[in-house]
C-alpha cells in the first residue's frame, strides 16, 4: 500500500478542520507505509485547497475535470471520486465524517469493491508485514476494535477531532492533476434546494473553550435556561445529550456524542448527563469535565475529573453566584 | 406508496459497562449479557416513515430484517407500531455474512416485494455502526441516497427530505425511488405502541424467507471479508480519578469548584 489519497469535498463550506484533519492523517499515514500522501478535491472550490493540501503533506492534487460537479450531489461526487481513485491508484482513500464524507465514502467504497470502515479513531502504518491498522471503539466504547487491512483498496471515513493537526509548511508546493472525470447523467435527481443557519447565540459548539452541556436530568426545556446563564457567566456555548435532544427540549444541532458534534473544549461542563460512553465519545478531546449529577454512582463520574453530586437546581444557582464573585474579585 | 424500512436487531446498547463481556472467542460480546432491541436509528425509520404514510393518508408499510429468530421480536414491534408487512430473513443461510452481502441481500428481498418508491435504515447500526449498508444498497440499486435525515415530506412526484447540517439545517428534493439513513430528532422519537396495537400484532404473520427463497447461496458475495483481519478486540479500561467536591454546605462547595477551575486556568 503506497497511495494515500486524502479527500476533500468542497460542500459550500470553508476549508477547515475536517480537511486539515484528513490531510494530516494522510501524510502520517504515507510516512508510516513508505508511500505517498495525494489529495483529490471534489466541488466548487478555489485554488486554495490544493495550496492548503500541499501545506499540510499533499504531493499531487487530483482535481476533478467536470463542470456537473459545481453542486454537491452524493452519486456524481461518488462516480468521480471512483475514477479518480482509480487514475490515482490509490490504495487508501481517506474521509472525515463529516455528512459528506459519511455519505459519499461508503458510495465510493461499494463502486471500488473496498473494504469500508466508517468513524474510525486511529489509523497507522506500522504494522509488521505492511499494511493499515485501524482502530475503532463499538458497542458504545465498551469495546475497542482492532483491524488490520492488507490488500488495497481501503476506504475509511476519520472520526472529527480524532487527528492532531500537522503544522502546516507554508508555501510548500506539488502538482496539480486534473482528472477529465465522466460522470454519467443519474436516473433520478437529486438537488439541495434549502440551507439554513441555526445560530445559537455564543460561540460554535466546535470551535468553543467552554461548554456547558444539558442531559435528561434538566427535567425540561424551560431549565435550560439556568444553563444558559450559567453558559453566560463562563462564556460557553451549549450542548446538549442526545436525550435532551430527543425529548425536543434543545435543537438536535446541540447534540454531542458519537452521532452528534464531537467538542474539544479546555472545560466541559456536564450536567444532568449519566456518562454513557455514546455521549462521552464525543467529549474525548475535552481537557477537563466538570460533572454535576445528583446520582453519587452515575458513571460520568469515573470519567469526569472534578465531579458534584448534587441536585442541579440547588447547586447552579449558588455557583453562578460564586463565578460572578470570582470575575469581580479577579477584576478589581 | 410502498415505503420499506429496513431494521436489525441488536444487543441492547444501553446497558451499563459492567455487564458488558466478550464471547469465548473474543470476537464480540457474549450471549445474553443484555437483551436484544431494534437497533435505535432503525425505530426512528420506522418512525419518519409512520409520519410518511399518515402525511399522505395512504400507503403501505413493509418492515425487514435479516437476522436470528429471535429478530422475530423486533419485526413484531414494528407491526404494534403499525407497519403493515413484516419480512425474517434467515441470516443461518448466510454463515459469514458481511456488509456488502446484507446490502445484496436486502436489494434481492427488495426485488421480491411490490415496487418501492422509498427505502429507509437506519444512520449506522447500534452495535458495531457500519454506517454502509444504506449507501451500499442505493449504490447497488442505482437510487439517489440521502443520508443522516431527520423528516420526509411527499410533494407531487419528488421527496423532500430535511436534515441537519454542519451548521444548521437544509432541505433536499430527490427523486422516487430513493435511499435515506435516518438519524435521531425530536420529531423522529419512536412512538409507544398501544396496548390493543400489540395485542393484534400478535395475530399478524412474519414471512420467513430463506436464501433459496431469494434466489441467493450463502456464497452469492455476502461474505466473508477476508481483506480485514481483527487484530484486537478488548474491553478497554478507562483510569480517571474524579475529585468529588466535598465542602459542607451548597455556597462552599460552588466555591470549592469554581477555585478548582481557577486553579486549572479554564476561567
Ligand atoms: C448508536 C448510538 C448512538 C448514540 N449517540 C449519542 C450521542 O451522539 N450523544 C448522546 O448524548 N447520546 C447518544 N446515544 C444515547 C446514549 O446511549 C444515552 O442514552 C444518552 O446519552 C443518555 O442521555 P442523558 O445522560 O442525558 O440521560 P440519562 O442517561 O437518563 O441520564 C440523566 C442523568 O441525570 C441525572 N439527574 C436527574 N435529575 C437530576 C438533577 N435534578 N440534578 C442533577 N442530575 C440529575 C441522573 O442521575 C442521570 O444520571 C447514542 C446511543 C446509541 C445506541
Ligand atoms: N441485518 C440487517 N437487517 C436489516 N437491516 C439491516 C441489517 N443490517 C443493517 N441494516 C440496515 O442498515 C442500517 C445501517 O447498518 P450498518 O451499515 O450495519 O451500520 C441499519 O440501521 C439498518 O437499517
Amino acid at each position: 500500500m503506497r497511495n494515500v489519497l486524502a479527500v476533500l469535498i468542497a460542500n459550500g463550506a470553508e476549508f477547515g478542520r475536517a480537511e486539515i484533519e484528513v490531510l494530516s492523517a494522510g501524510s502520517r499515514l504515507a510516512a508510516d507505509l513508505g508511500g505517498t500522501s495525494v489529495a483529490a478535491v471534489v466541488g466548487g472550490s478555489d485554488q486554495s485547497w490544493a495550496r492548503e493540501a500541499f501545506s499540510y503533506g499533499a504531493v499531487r492534487v487530483y482535481v476533478a475535470g467536470s463542470p456537473a460537479l459545481t453542486h454537491y450531489e452524493p452519486r456524481l461526487f461518488a462516480d468521480a471520486l471512483e475514477q479518480i481513485a482509480r487514475s490515482a491508484d490509490a490504495d487508501v482513500l481517506l474521509f472525515s465524517s463529516t455528512i459528506s464524507g459519511l455519505e459519499v465514502a461508503p458510495l465510493v467504497g461499494y463502486k471500488l469493491g473496498a473494504s469500508v470502515i466508517m468513524d474510525v479513531t486511529g489509523i497507522d502504518g506500522k504494522v509488521e508485514g505492511g499494511g493499515v491498522r485501524i482502530q475503532k471503539p463499538v458497542f458504545g466504547g465498551k469495546a475497542q476494535s482492532e483491524l488490520v487491512a492488507q490488500k488495497a483498496p481501503v476506504v475509511l471515513s476519520l472520526r472529527m477531532r480524532s487527528v492532531d493537526p500537522l503544522q502546516p509548511q507554508e508555501g510548500a508546493s506539488g502538482e496539480v492533476i486534473e482528472i477529465p472525470v465522466n460522470v454519467r447523467p443519474s436516473t433520478g435527481t437529486w438537488r439541495l434546494i434549502e440551507r439554513n443557519l441555526e445560530k445559537s447565540g455564543g460561540p460554535r459548539l466546535e470551535d468553543a473553550r467552554i461548554i456547558v452541556s444539558g442531559g435528561r436530568g434538566m427535567g425540561g426545556k424551560e431549565n435550560f435556561s439556568c444553563l444558559a446563564e450559567l453558559g453566560d457567566v463562563l462564556g460557553a456555548a451549549l450542548g446538549a445529550s442526545r436525550a435532551a435532544v430527543d425529548l425536543g427540549w434543545v435543537p438536535s444541532t446541540w447534540q454531542i456524542g458519537q452521532t452528534g458534534k464531537k467538542v474539544a473544549p479546555e472545560l466541559y461542563v456536564a450536567v444532568g448527563i449519566s456518562g454513557a460512553s455514546q455521549h462521552m465519545v464525543g467529549i474525548a478531546a475535552a481537557k477537563h469535565i466538570v460533572a454535576i449529577n445528583k446520582d453519587e454512582k452515575a458513571p460520568i463520574f469515573q470519567m469526569a475529573e472534578l465531579g458534584v453530586a448534587e441536585d442541579y437546581k440547588v447547586f447552579i444557582p449558588k455557583l453562578i453566584e460564586a463565578l460572578k464573585k470570582h470575575k469581580t474579585s479577579a477584576t478589581t | 406508496m410502498h415505503l420499506v424500512v429496513c431494521i436489525k436487531q441488536i444487543l441492547d446498547p444501553e446497558i451499563p459497562p459492567s455487564d458488558f463481556r466478550l464471547d469465548s472467542a473474543g470476537r464480540g460480546p457474549a450471549e445474553g449479557i443484555a437483551p436484544q432491541v431494534i437497533s435505535i436509528f432503525d425505530e426512528n425509520a420506522l418512525e419518519v416513515a409512520l409520519q410518511v404514510r399518515e402525511a399522505a393518508g395512504e400507503g403501505r408499510i413493509t418492515a425487514i430484517s435479516i437476522g436470528a429468530e429471535s429478530a422475530v421480536d423486533a419485526l413484531r414491534k414494528a407491526l404494534s407500531m403499525r407497519v403493515d408487512d413484516a419480512y425474517l430473513i434467515r441470516q443461518a443461510d448466510f454463515p459469514a455474512l458481511d456488509t456488502f452481502g446484507t446490502a445484496r441481500i436486502l436489494a434481492a428481498a427488495l426485488g421480491k416485494l411490490p415496487p418501492a418508491d422509498l427505502l429507509l435504515c437506519g444512520r449506522e447500526s447500534g452495535d458495531w455502526y457500519g454506517g454502509q449498508v444504506p449507501a451500499f444498497l442505493a449504490a447497488q440499486l442505482d437510487w439517489p441516497y440521502t443520508a443522516l435525515v431527520a423528516a420526509i415530506r411527499k410533494t407531487g412526484s419528488e421527496w423532500n427530505l430535511r436534515r441537519q447540517s454542519d451548521d444548521g439545517w437544509e432541505t433536499i428534493a430527490c427523486s422516487a425511488p430513493a435511499v435515506v439513513s435516518v438519524t435521531n430528532d425530536a420529531q423522529n422519537l419512536p412512538r409507544i405502541p398501544k396496548v390493543r396495537d400489540n395485542m393484534l400484532a400478535f395475530r399478524k404473520t412474519i414471512t420467513v424467507w430463506t436464501a433459496a427463497d431469494l434466489g441467493l447461496t450463502s456464497e452469492s458475495g455476502c461474505g466473508p471479508n477476508t481483506r480485514l483481519k481483527t487484530e484486537r478486540f478488548y474491553i478497554p479500561t478507562v483510569s480517571r480519578q474524579c475529585q468529588m467536591i466535598s465542602g459542607d454546605s451548597v455556597v462552599q462547595r460552588a466555591e470549592e469548584l469554581v477555585e478548582k477551575l481557577a486553579g486549572l486556568r479554564v476561567i
